[in-house]
């Protein structure tokens, strides 16, 4: 293997992904565990009951749950938007909480050295 | 066949199982051929979304890796076609050159800075270029299993790595020099 | 001895070459991260800013805060480990960290060390046409150790806030056009 497939190899490795992407997958299915797939109501209808009649009203009832459920979709998305947005601000603030920390380290240790005693350097 | 509804409580152990053998591999693909970590995320959200669904219809460990590295790759080249024209979308012509860190004479092996430009210039070739270079170096997956998980020609997989050989060395040539150019290696399965 | 006081006005009198921002030290910290008990990872790309920035509250003032430090970052690189016990790193593994932060392009400002608690800390900064484009803190102890890798471009009185805000004491950086030094000891 020449050099740039070495440095593509290194380039290209896996990286992980970010802290709680297994638990938000494992999160969403679960949801979707909790419900009952269309296709299967729309098998039940097409093979006990017919177009018309209570089937009719069967289908409409399959198509607004249809219409429901992809509200739902649309809401639960934007839901977990907010989520992952919610989760990237705690990360700024604890990213920024973290430096600060340690800036004040180097602080309080700068102002112990004017004052004459530890630390040193 | 067993479905989401007819045995819950196995079914919910192994999809787990599967969410954490794989989620580097799914949210890797995304990650490399997106360059957006947002992006690579909502991605790889979907494929195992869908691998809950299907997760029946799949036979064994091995099937279970193809099918996720095949989804994960549609799903991106997707979402990358869905949203052509975001920060997301690096153009090759407009890749920032490549430039030699200060105080760096010439590139050692283990300049840091190598990788991050080659995943910017990966990011930039086009779409069916850049995940045929993903599969091949972050999957190490053989021709064949590239060309079946794309569904494209095997011949088409190789001269597309040729080109892309070409294309990456071309432009590490233009900036760090012609050792990238020394050694051209075949393209093997 | 003065406070803490930084040289920047030293740092604008000097114009640097503009060179890349990369920075991969993702080696380094693989092996910090095995030998860890605990490790922090927080890796915030420019896209993941500006998405976390829509979400921070103008009216927290913390938030607000953070929301102005942030807006022109391209990326916040933070890790933080802790051991069991103390020599379970070693300084072999902090020195691929500082290998790169090197002159012309950075300068390490801070550099201090408690004896009596082990801790030290360095602070380097990279300059670019005449701005602030990084930050590197290295902060080590016996059992913790924490790298935090800013890419700018900084502004220094965000820097100075950065201490003051979320509950921390400021840090004070002398700006002195005049080009007077602050010292650092």
């Amino acid at each position: 293997m020449n050099r740039l497939e070495n440095e593509l190899k290194k380039a290209l490795e896996r990286v992980e992904p970010p802290a709680g992407f297994a638990e938000r997958v494992l999160a969403r299915a679960a949801r979707v565990g909790d419900e009952k797939p269309v296709r299967s109501r729309r098998w039940l209808e097409l093979f006990g009951f017919g177009v018309t009649g209570m089937g009719g009203l069967r289908w409409a009832a399959a198509c607004a749950l249809c219409v429901v459920l992809a509200a739902s979709g649309v809401i639960y998305e934007r839901d977990m938007q907010r989520r992952r947005g919610e989760e990237a601000k705690d990360q700024v603030m604890l990213a920024l909480r973290i430096t600060g920390s340690k800036l004040q380290i180097a602080e309080q240790s700068l102002k112990e050295l004017d004052s004459g005693g530890q630390p040193q350097q | 066949m067993t479905t989401a509804a007819a045995a819950p409580a196995t079914h919910k152990l192994d999809f787990e199982d599967l969410v954490r053998e794989h989620e580097r591999m799914v949210f890797s693909i995304g990650y490399h051929f997106l360059h957006n970590a947002a992006a690579a995320e909502e991605v790889a959200q979907d494929v195992f979304l869908e691998l809950f669904k299907r997760l029946g219809t799949l036979e064994s460990p091995e099937h279970v890796t193809h099918w996720l590295r095949r989804v994960a790759c549609h799903r991106s080249i997707d979402y990358a076609r869905r949203n052509k024209g975001t920060a997301a979308e690096v153009s090759w012509d407009q890749l920032p050159e490549p430039a030699q860190p200060a105080g760096h004479s010439d590139l050692g092996d283990s300049d840091p800075m190598m990788s991050k430009r080659l995943q910017q210039m990966v990011a930039a070739l086009p779409q069916k270029m850049r995940m045929v270079v993903i599969l091949r170096y972050q999957e190490e997956a053989g021709l064949e299993e590239i060309a079946s998980t794309m569904g494209i020609p095997l011949n088409t997989v190789k001269s597309t790595l040729h080109r892309a050989h070409a294309m990456l060395r071309a432009k590490m040539e233009q900036k760090v020099g012609k050792e990238w150019g020394e050694t051209r290696g075949e393209v093997n399965a | 001895m003065k406070r803490i006081g930084i040289i920047i006005a030293l740092l604008f009198a000097v114009q640097w070459p503009a060179a890349a921002q990369d920075w991969d030290p993702g080696g380094a910290l693989k092996k910090l991260s095995a030998k860890a008990s605990k490790a922090i990872d927080v890796t915030l790309d420019q896209s993941m800013l500006q998405f976390a920035g829509a979400f921070l509250d103008s009216k927290d003032p913390d938030q607000a805060q953070a929301k102005k430090i942030i807006s022109n970052m391209k990326g916040i690189y933070v890790h933080s480990f802790e051991f069991e016990k103390a020599g379970e790193y070693s300084e072999d593994d902090v020195t691929p960290l500082r290998a790169p932060l090197k002159e012309p392009l950075w300068s390490r400002i801070v550099n201090v060390r408690s004896k009596h608690e082990g801790q030290n800390v360095e602070v380097y900064f990279k300059k670019e046409d005449g701005k602030f484009t990084g930050l590197v803190v290295i902060a080590t102890e016996p059992t913790e150790l924490t790298f935090v890798d800013i890419i700018g471009p900084i502004n220094p009185d965000d820097f100075r806030r950065l201490g003051g805000q979320f509950g921390i004491p400021k840090v004070e950086i002398d700006q002195d056009p005049a080009g007077k030094k602050g010292e650092t000891k």
